[in-house]
């Protein structure tokens, strides 16, 4: 599948603003998002019973690891693989390494979260 | 056996051991008189016997010593004059000859006895002075207090002649454990091993009553350990309470299996009971002052996590919120109020990188997310000058570990960068059986100071609050290698 057929997307944040903020962004250059999250156990349920194309993972949910998060959806859901997108409010660069070692397509800044930024990285890889 | 039974075998020994050689010197100089008397008057030859009666007298005093000049003067009676003179000595014409070379021999007698208790005393105390000054030195250069231990009770018993000694501390049970011992005897006690200690044991009494004790003879006495003691044949102990800090902390005893102590025994354990109170002290004071900086410490990094936290949780957050809300905004309105948003969301983002920046100052996340290979990593990728790393283990360590090793690069390279001129930073990190090592190395001018700043201080707290190292090599010329060691419980 390439970047420009990702229709469905799953958010998992622990930040109610941001999500809000995230979904008419994203919804609005035609990235429907089918569920939101902010728990990992909730994640694993919602990304089994929804079947995203997509999934925004926030790298810190209050004690809660997005990386730890990040592996067991792609353990779960082999498709998944390079179709999870990391975001965060702190810099690539403070997580470069993890970023790196994670089987996560990538790493998007919240403050420049967009429909053509997560389509960009999931096409990006093979 | 009582105290008096003992001493009572004690004397008897000397008295025969003098009697022995005396008839042996008794005898060597009667044959020397034989030799001679033929032409020299047998009563001058008196005197010699002062040859047989002094060695006497030195090694086991002036009583046997007068037995001796007593029987020699007989001796010579009944050998060397005729029958009739036998009793010579009771003639009116040599009473004052006899009587001479009698006191003479008592006299001489008693002042070499005398002479041989005074440099006797003299070389036990330059004994104890020797033995009490090793302990000190072992004390004064902060020695861990087991090492100390095991001097004391190695000394102890050596001064003693006990047969074993021991360091034994009270715990809040009532048990008391063995700190350290000396001795290879069956009545040893483990190092480590706990007992109910209780009166009328000596050490019982030395450690409910806080006074020296000593018991000889353990017939009758109920409780594991003085069955031990009874089995092994122990016969004397002394014990005296070690008082640190105005309680009985533990004590220190010692046994014999042979013979009772002598009667000073309490007294010369005394004084180390004093340098061994000390020890404890001093290694109280240094535990309670390392336990409170690292709770200093652990206190400033809890608050600096937290306070990460909040900028990212608050502030962050909201500003992040609202940069993605203007760029929504921005593709709605008109295209000359869209430049003006354009800058303002242009501005948001430099702030919120300046407030990015200052919170990793605060707290690196990344070191708690993914340990010191990740954080060290980014350490090199922000520095300014080339950091070679080498990170021999991936594994996680206590946090506080963590936290300092991370802080150690982190100023090590900061510093190079500020004062070194140097052209790069290697970096090795290992994982020992029992330590973390630390080594960072540059090529700078050296002549680091840590008198000239606050953060090469401030990772001496660090490391030392956590039982670890720090040595910083710095001559002038020739780089900076600062080498840390943390120790790792494992
Ligand atoms: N790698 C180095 N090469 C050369 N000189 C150094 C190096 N590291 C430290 N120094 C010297 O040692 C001094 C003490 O360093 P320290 O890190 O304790 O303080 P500082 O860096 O001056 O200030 P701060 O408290 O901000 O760390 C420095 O002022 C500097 O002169
Ligand atoms: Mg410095």
């Amino acid at each position: 599948m390439i970047g420009g057929m990702l229709r469905r997307c799953l958010i998992v944040d622990d930040n109610e603003r941001f999500l809000a903020v995230a979904r008419t962004s994203l919804e609005r250059d035609g990235l429907e998002v089918v569920g939101t999250a902010s728990t990992v156990a909730d994640a694993l349920d919602k990304a089994d019973r929804l079947r995203p194309d997509v999934v925004l993972v926030d790298v810190a949910l209050g004690a809660e690891s997005g990386f730890d998060l990040t592996r067991q959806l792609v353990e779960r859901h082999p498709d998944l693989r390079a179709r999870v997108v990391l975001i965060s409010t702190r810099r690539e660069e403070d997580y470069a390494d993890l970023i790196a070692l994670s089987p996560a397509a990538g790493f998007v800044w919240k403050a420049q979260l967009s429909a053509g930024a997560v389509r960009e990285l999931v096409a990006g890889r093979p | 056996m009582t105290t008096a039974g003992l001493a009572l075998r004690v004397g008897a020994g000397r008295w025969l051991g003098g009697l022995l050689a005396g008839a042996v010197g008794v005898a060597a100089v009667t044959t020397v008189v034989a030799l001679l008397e033929p032409s020299l008057p047998a009563l001058g030859l008196l005197p010699l016997y002062l040859l047989a009666v002094l060695p006497v007298a030195v090694r086991w005093g002036a009583g046997p010593a007068a037995v001796v000049s007593v029987a020699s003067t007989v001796l010579l009676g009944y050998l060397f004059l005729p029958s009739s003179r036998r009793l010579w000595f009771a003639e009116v014409d040599n009473a004052a000859a006899t009587g001479v070379f009698l006191v003479t021999a008592v006299v001489v007698g008693n002042l070499a006895a005398r002479l041989r208790r005074a440099a006797e005393h003299s070389a036990r105390l330059s004994a104890e002075q020797a033995a009490l000054r090793r302990v000190a030195t072992q004390v004064a250069r902060e020695a861990p207090p087991e090492e100390v231990f095991a001097t004391v009770v190695g000394e102890i018993g050596r001064l003693l002649g006990a047969d074993s000694a021991a360091i034994v501390r009270l715990d809040p049970d009532g048990l008391s454990t063995v700190i350290a011992q000396d001795g290879d005897g069956p009545e040893r006690l483990p190092v480590g091993s706990r007992w109910s200690i209780e009166p009328p044991l000596a050490l019982g009494v030395a450690l409910r009553t806080g006074e020296p004790a000593r018991r000889d003879g353990y017939e009758e006495v109920p409780g594991e350990f003085a069955e031990l003691l009874r089995q092994v044949g122990v016969r004397s102990s002394v014990a005296i309470p070690v008082v640190a800090g105005g309680r009985t902390w533990g004590a220190l005893g010692a046994q014999r299996r042979g013979t009772a102590f002598p009667a000073d025994a309490e007294q010369r354990i005394a004084e180390f009971t004093e340098i061994v109170a000390i020890a404890i002290a001093n290694a109280e004071s240094r535990t309670q002052l390392a336990a409170s900086r690292a709770r200093i410490i652990a206190a400033t990094d809890a608050t600096r996590r937290r306070l990460e936290r909040d900028l990212h949780d608050g502030a962050q957050q909201r500003l992040v919120s609202l940069a993605l809300e203007l760029r929504q905004v921005e593709s709605a309105v008109p295209a000359q109020v869209r430049a003006d948003l354009d800058r303002m969301a242009g501005d948001l983002t430099e702030a919120l990188d300046e407030l990015r920046e200052l919170s990793r100052g605060i707290h690196p996340v990344v070191l708690s997310e993914g340990g010191l290979g990740p954080a060290l990593r980014a350490i090199a990728r922000r520095a300014q000058v080339p950091v070679e790393l080498d990170v021999r283990t991936a594994e996680r360590f206590p946090e506080p570990v963590e936290v300092a090793a991370y802080y150690v690069v982190s100023e090590a390279v900061t510093n190079t960068t500020k004062h070194g001129g140097a052209s790069y930073v290697e970096v090795t990190l290992d994982a020992g059986a029992n330590a973390l090592a630390l080594r960072v190395r540059d090529d700078g001018a050296g002549g680091a100071d840590p008198a000239r700043g606050s953060g090469l201080t401030g990772l001496r707290d660090r490391v030392e609050a956590l039982g670890g190292s720090i040595h910083v090599t710095s001559p002038a010329g020739a780089g900076t290698t600062i080498e840390v060691s943390l120790p790792l419980a494992r």
